[in-house]
């Protein structure tokens, strides 16, 4: 179990923090979503778990055991797949492999046996001696992918694992990771697309200016706003209107003098609502 | 593991760009040897020998120096805030400590393999100077400590530019004042006394001596392993302590 306590980190010469007291609790084999908009702070919550980051109070513990730079045991069972590019430019993927094996310390053989079978299944092994910087936007996805399962994680930390890939390869990575999380691995995901989390995660934190909004499964976080939209469209704008039983929202559409749709209630409308009431001020 | 692993490391990168390595640790001790060792060195000798033999264990000790540095502080910089590779090296159990000194090790073996080009191009200049193992040791430790040094910049460093500019300001002045292309002997006394703290003083004027035939000075031996390993220190606590990597 990941546990986040009371977590504040504050970048130097800024005035506010990037996370302010933030708990979180994330079970073991949970496929844990944080969503939030940009500049939030999941990637900074995110960095806080891969110990780039050293908070200003609180702490972060994996399975009792406090996390820290120095706590190789704890780190031996992370792993972490970044937003970024974050491979060696003049390295293969062969070669990264390697790299990420050693600094595992698993043993030769083992490395080069995960490192073909990994590369096969992402359709990288054809590609497993160029250069990483000759490598497109979506084959770099899929190594750094292949990277982070090689050490066979219990806990896989994904920061927008799925950017740049064609929506075909993004739904390969979905019945992937929704494979591991089945076998019992624990996968912590942030995403900028709503629809990956609520077709993945088990529960969501939304997170808005550093702080945790709600915590639920995506679901409840629907059943509470209303799992009936209408929207309706004046003419400039669409708003839309939210209701628990789908008689309200046949009753309130059957009132409108504008154009109306009426439908099942999703994951970016909770998004898009509390952040908008938020931005509105409300 | 982690030294082994932070080498192999340093041996990709020299594998995959060996042959630019090889030509940009070329360019510099060649101009200097053919501007201040053929030109204004001809015209002068020190300590009774030409000029050539002296100003050959400076460029080594120089290149050495700069080579080690260089090698480490730019590909981790570059690592650290561009590729943002380093960040899986944070991330993995490997101990960091090992880690580091791998790099200052690697960085070191940089370092020498330019020091060795040194010596080969200098042979064509006719110069006569003996080389031992300690010799070798001494352009070891001299890696060492500026191979650590490149580690501390590199952790240190807000941007690609501030490891510019630390070079700059510790490695450029180091580079022309340390014992390298003339006699300590020549800067007034404050300033020399300075200099006489400095590591490259120390790698310049036992390469030097070694190649003069004289004996080894345990005393700068020492002082080179104390730097390298008060570098090596440094760098792995703001390694392990920077809040912000």
């Amino acid at each position: 179990m990941i546990e986040i306590k009371n977590i504040t980190k504050k970048y130097p010469g800024q005035k506010i923090p990037a996370l302010s007291g933030v708990n979180l609790k994330i079970e073991s084999g949970e496929f844990f979503g944080l969503l939030g908009p940009n500049g939030a702070g999941k990637t900074t919550m995110i960095k806080l778990l891969a110990t780039l980051l050293i908070p200003n109070e609180g702490e972060i513990t994996v399975d009792g055991e406090r996390l820290a730079r120095s706590n190789s045991n704890i780190k031996r069972k992370l792993s972490m797949v970044t937003q970024e590019y974050s491979l060696r430019g003049n390295m293969t993927p062969e070669q990264i492999m390697e790299l990420h094996g050693r600094l595992y310390q698993i043993p030769k053989n083992v490395i080069r046996e995960r490192s073909a079978e990994l590369l096969d299944f992402c359709s990288l092994g054809e590609h497993r001696t160029k250069i990483c910087r000759q490598l497109s936007g979506g084959m770099k996805r899929k190594l750094m992918l292949s990277r982070g399962l090689l050490t066979a994680p219990e806990i896989l930390i994904l920061d927008e694992p799925t950017v740049g890939l064609d929506p075909f390869a993004r739904r390969q990575m979905w019945d992937l990771l929704k494979q591991l999380n089945d076998k019992g691995m624990t996968i912590l995901l942030t995403t900028h697309y709503i629809d990956e989390a609520q077709y993945l995660c088990r529960r969501i934190a939304l997170i808005d200016k550093g702080k945790t909004d709600r915590v639920a499964s995506p679901r409840k976080l629907i059943d509470d706003l209303g799992a009936t939209a209408v929207d309706e469209f004046d003419g400039s704008h669409t708003k839309s209107s939210f209701f628990a039983a789908r008689e309200e929202a046949l009753h309130f559409a059957g009132e409108l003098d504008n154009e109306f749709v009426i439908r099942s209630t999703t994951l970016e409308d909770v998004f898009v609502t509390l952040i908008g009431r938020k931005l509105e001020g409300k | 593991m982690g030294i082994a692993t932070a080498i192999w490391e340093k041996w990709i990168e020299f594998k995959y760009e060996w042959k630019k390595i090889t030509a940009a640790a070329l360019v510099s001790p060649v101009l200097y040897m053919i501007a201040l060792g053929w030109g204004l060195g001809s015209m002068t000798r020190v300590t009774d020998r030409p000029y050539i033999d002296f100003l050959v264990p400076g460029l080594i000790a120089m290149c050495t120096m700069n080579n080690s540095f260089s090698a480490v502080a730019t590909a981790l910089n570059v690592q650290r805030i561009f590729e943002h590779s380093f960040e899986q090296i944070i991330i993995s159990p490997t101990s960091l400590p090992q880690y580091v000194l791998g790099q200052a090790i690697g960085g070191a073996l940089r370092g020498m393999y330019s020091g060795l080009l040194v010596l080969l191009i200098s042979l064509p200049f006719g110069i006569g100077i003996r080389v031992t193992p300690a010799f070798f040791l001494v352009m070891f430790l001299n890696g060492v400590a500026f191979g650590a040094l490149g580690v501390l910049a590199a952790i240190l460093a807000n941007t690609h530019a501030d490891v510019g500019r630390f070079s700059t300001f510790v490695i450029t002045p180091m580079t022309f004042l340390c014992n390298t292309l003339f006699p300590l002997n020549r800067i007034p006394g404050a300033i020399q006394l300075a200099i006489r703290f400095l590591p490259l003083t120390h790698a310049s004027s036992q390469l030097r001596g070694i190649s003069y035939g004289e004996p080894v000075s345990l005393l700068s031996l020492g002082v080179l392993a104390a730097y390298a390993a008060l570098f090596v220190g440094l760098s792995i606590f703001f390694v392990n302590k920077r809040k912000n990597l």
